[in-house]
């Protein structure tokens, strides 16, 4: 009885998400109307979260006749695995982003006033893209079917690999990123719908895209995480598919808030930035098909149906060329106001722009090519790392040169432009210095490294120059900018040191002996069978020195789980600020020995750690009061 | 044509000129890190320069796998043509006999040289070109 009122809901909300899209859409916006649009939405978002908390209480509850939970949780579960199941798989992950959706117009509908002029179209808008996806969900993926009449007792079992709290919270908050920039997208839209140039769309989305922007960058550097201590990927990146999905729609989004604070500030750029909301909104949405397709092999892919994605792709179809077409009919509506002045700010973050554009459609060819490729000869390809290194290394370099230079630039003036500035060539001598000792230390003959330390100095040593002259000359500082392109240059520093020094080995060695690889002495203690409730397992322990006299042990396992017989790997990992010590264990050989792999990586953690600080920029710029920044 | 239409002309055409070399250096450099995919039989009609990273796929051909210290030697097989590989480093964890298997690596006098092995976390699955029944 419980499912079906759950499932009743989601219908109900459905029908009034519609009313709300089609009603705000069509009708005279009037004080009445924008309030009972208002209302209707949080009504209809009441109905569609109380079908969600209840399908979690169903979860909680062990209820193993709504198959997919019967399918995707077991009752021997802890509870907090049991909520995180109902995003292990398609169903319920598809549910968990539609209430994302929803959720983001809510709190949209509640923070902006009824009076706001562009609101309720928005309202109107994100309602009917939430029908679009609630459509899917009940029609391709319903989650509410049912085992009739006799469930199953204990349910299955969760994948293991997927029984981890890093993943329990990865996809929940790169979704919410996903989805977040629903609203700059309904914004845009509205403000073309609308047709009143002196709308200012840019200020009323601008938070909530920062908003959108942290969750995703968060949700991409948990997923790295998760990946390499979890899955034993044993690295931060790795071109895969799903992550380039990702990674598309944040540098999208990172395209469109540079350009939205042009907009905001001087109402240049602003078709471009138009651009950019669809852009980005519907990368994410590709990013779901992708995803959910199947058509692509990757650690992601759930068991999936062709009729799903063919859904997902006419759905994308149609929101594309609707706002494409509303765009192109609305053109002559933005009118540029003046042109951009060489060397002002603006005119950085439009190269920027540029360069971010080269870098998203570099990676949308990298996905998509080997399909279309197969399609047209009949051959398997894939596109690995070397080609995302051939355009990435080059561009990214680049945009940071550009970076350094545009710190002294002023908003909508063309400053005597001097290369000779006091800042700029304390910055360039002691990045050049550095990078000269850092040749020589580690005599290494890669440019492309040495070129992206260097870049990711300068980068570095500029914005603690701006930040030293803002503290002792009380001068002016953008303490979001800053902070965001000093975590890229750590970023660049840090990549580029896990590259230059980050090595691994195969060793096979024998309980009771020493093995030797670099400046560790490993010794082999003990390997011991044990059992636990889900799994048993093969537990090496091992004993390792360094040449920093650091002694530690390790102990990595291998793991059988009893469900379905799967085999997973735990890695041991000693972590140090410098360096992390990565070890896994593989098989026996026949003269007793085991394999064991031994990873060195260089400040892996400096990486992830970058990324936390870009998105921390966000958060600063979220609850700082001035309207834009950047 | 008048100097602000001759001028916005020359503009375009720059900003054409410069997308173009831009697109075709993107191209380029995707042409060149392409990894091919090939089944054991068709490595047999296809001639692969010596340096040309490639990706193969089939099963793990059963008793085949071999160890010396920390280096592994298997067979890749889709039971019509077959494959020595070898491949220095800890296979995955869902690497088997009698499974399916992906290697990403180079051909040096019929050995291949892995650099990568790959199988898939989904154990019902099957390389790419291969449909043979998988009873594990």
């Amino acid at each position: 009885m419980i499912i079906e009122i759950s499932h009743f809901l989601s219908i109900l909300s459905t029908g009034l998400f519609f009313l709300v899209g089609s009603f705000a859409l069509t009708t005279n916006i009037t004080p009445y109307t924008s309030n009972l649009i208002s209302r209707t939405y949080s009504h209809a978002f009441l109905f569609l979260s109380s079908s969600f908390l209840i399908y979690i209480w169903l979860a909680i509850t062990d209820n193993f006749s709504v198959q997919y939970i019967a399918n995707h949780s077991n009752s021997a579960l802890p509870t907090f695995y049991k909520i995180s199941s109902i995003w292990s798989a398609h169903e319920g992950s598809m549910f968990l982003w539609i209430f994302f959706l929803a959720l983001w117009g809510f709190i949209f509908n509640i923070n902006i006033k009824n009076a706001e002029v562009l609101k309720p179209k928005t309202m109107g808008i994100i309602s009917l893209i939430i029908v679009g996806f609630l459509l899917f969900l009940l029609i391709t993926s319903n989650p509410f079917i049912t085992i009739l009449p006799i469930a199953p007792l204990n349910g299955a079992d969760i994948n293991p690999v997927l029984q981890d709290p890093a993943l329990a919270i990865h996809p929940p908050t790169l979704y919410l990123g996903y989805v977040g920039f629903v609203i700059p997208f309904a914004c845009s839209l509205a403000f073309l719908i609308n047709g009143d140039p002196a709308a200012k769309w840019e200020k009323l989305a601008n938070k909530w895209s920062v908003s959108a922007w942290v969750f995703l960058t968060v949700g991409i550097t948990l997923g790295s995480w998760w990946a390499y201590y979890e899955l034993g990927w044993g690295g931060y990146w790795f071109w895969d598919p799903v992550e380039n999905v990702a990674l598309m729609p944040w540098l999208a989004a990172t395209a469109f808030l540079h350009s939205l604070s042009v907009s905001i500030k001087s109402s240049q750029l602003r078709t471009w930035t138009i651009l950019l909301s669809i852009t980005v909104f519907s990368l994410s949405l590709f990013g779901a098909f992708i995803v959910r397709s199947g058509i692509i092999d990757s650690v992601h892919s759930f068991a999936n149906d062709p009729q799903r994605g063919l859904y997902l792709l006419a759905f994308i179809a149609v929101i594309i060329a609707t706002s494409l077409s509303l765009f192109v009919s609305r053109l002559s509506l933005i009118k540029p106001s003046g042109n951009i002045k060489t060397f002002s700010k603006q005119s950085f973050i439009s190269i920027n722009n540029i360069f971010f554009v080269t870098l998203i459609f570099s990676v949308m060819l990298g996905v998509t090519y080997p399909l279309i490729y197969e399609y047209l000869y009949d051959q398997k390809i894939s596109v690995g790392a070397p080609f995302y290194n051939a355009i990435f290394i080059p561009i990214v370099i680049l945009a940071s040169i550009f970076l350094f230079f545009s710190v002294d630039s002023k908003w909508s003036r063309s400053i005597d432009f001097k290369i000779f500035t006091k800042p700029i060539v304390l910055s360039l001598f002691f990045a050049l210095t550095s990078t000269s000792a850092i040749y020589f230390i580690f005599k290494t003959n890669n440019i492309a490294i040495l070129l992206t330390i260097f870049t990711g100095l300068i980068v570095i040593i500029r914005y603690l120059i701006e930040v030293w002259t803002a503290l002792v000359y009380k001068k002016y500082l953008n303490v979001f900018s800053t902070i965001a392109h000093f975590a890229l240059g750590l970023l660049l520093v840090s990549i580029s040191f896990n590259s230059l020094l980050s090595t691994e080995r195969a060793l096979n060695i024998k309980i009771n002996e020493f093995e030797e690889y670099k400046d560790l002495t490993i010794y082999f203690k003990d390997i011991r069978v044990r059992k636990d409730s889900n799994y048993d397992a093969i537990k090496a322990e091992f004993n390792i020195k360094d040449k920093y006299g650091n002694n530690f042990d390790l102990s990595p396992e291998k793991r059988r789980y009893f469900t379905r017989g799967q085999i997973t790997t735990e890695t041991a990992i000693h972590i140090s600020p410098l360096r992390d010590i990565y070890l896994t264990i593989g098989d026996q050989l026949e003269d007793g020995s085991w394999i064991v792999n031994v990873q060195i990586n260089f400040l892996i953690r400096w990486i992830w750690f970058s990324a936390c600080l870009m998105a921390f920029a966000g958060i600063v710029l979220i609850f700082s009061n001035r309207k834009s920044n950047i | 044509m008048n100097p602000t239409r001759k001028k916005r002309l020359y503009r375009v055409l720059i900003v054409f000129l410069f997308s173009i070399s831009g697109i075709s250096l993107i191209l380029y450099s995707l042409n060149s890190n392409l990894d091919y995919f090939f089944t054991p039989t068709e490595l047999k009609s296809v001639n692969i320069p010596a340096e040309k990273r490639i990706k193969i796929g089939g099963m793990v051909l059963e008793d085949s796998v071999k160890r010396y210290a920390s280096e592994i030697s298997f067979i890749i097989t889709d039971y019509e043509n077959s494959i020595n590989v070898v491949f220095e480093g800890i296979v995955p964890d869902l690497f088997k006999e009698g499974s399916g298997v992906v290697a990403l690596g180079f051909i040096k006098n019929e050995i291949f040289y892995a650099e990568e092995v790959l199988a898939k976390h989904d154990e019902n699955y099957m390389p790419p070109n291969l449909d043979l029944k998988n009873d594990n």
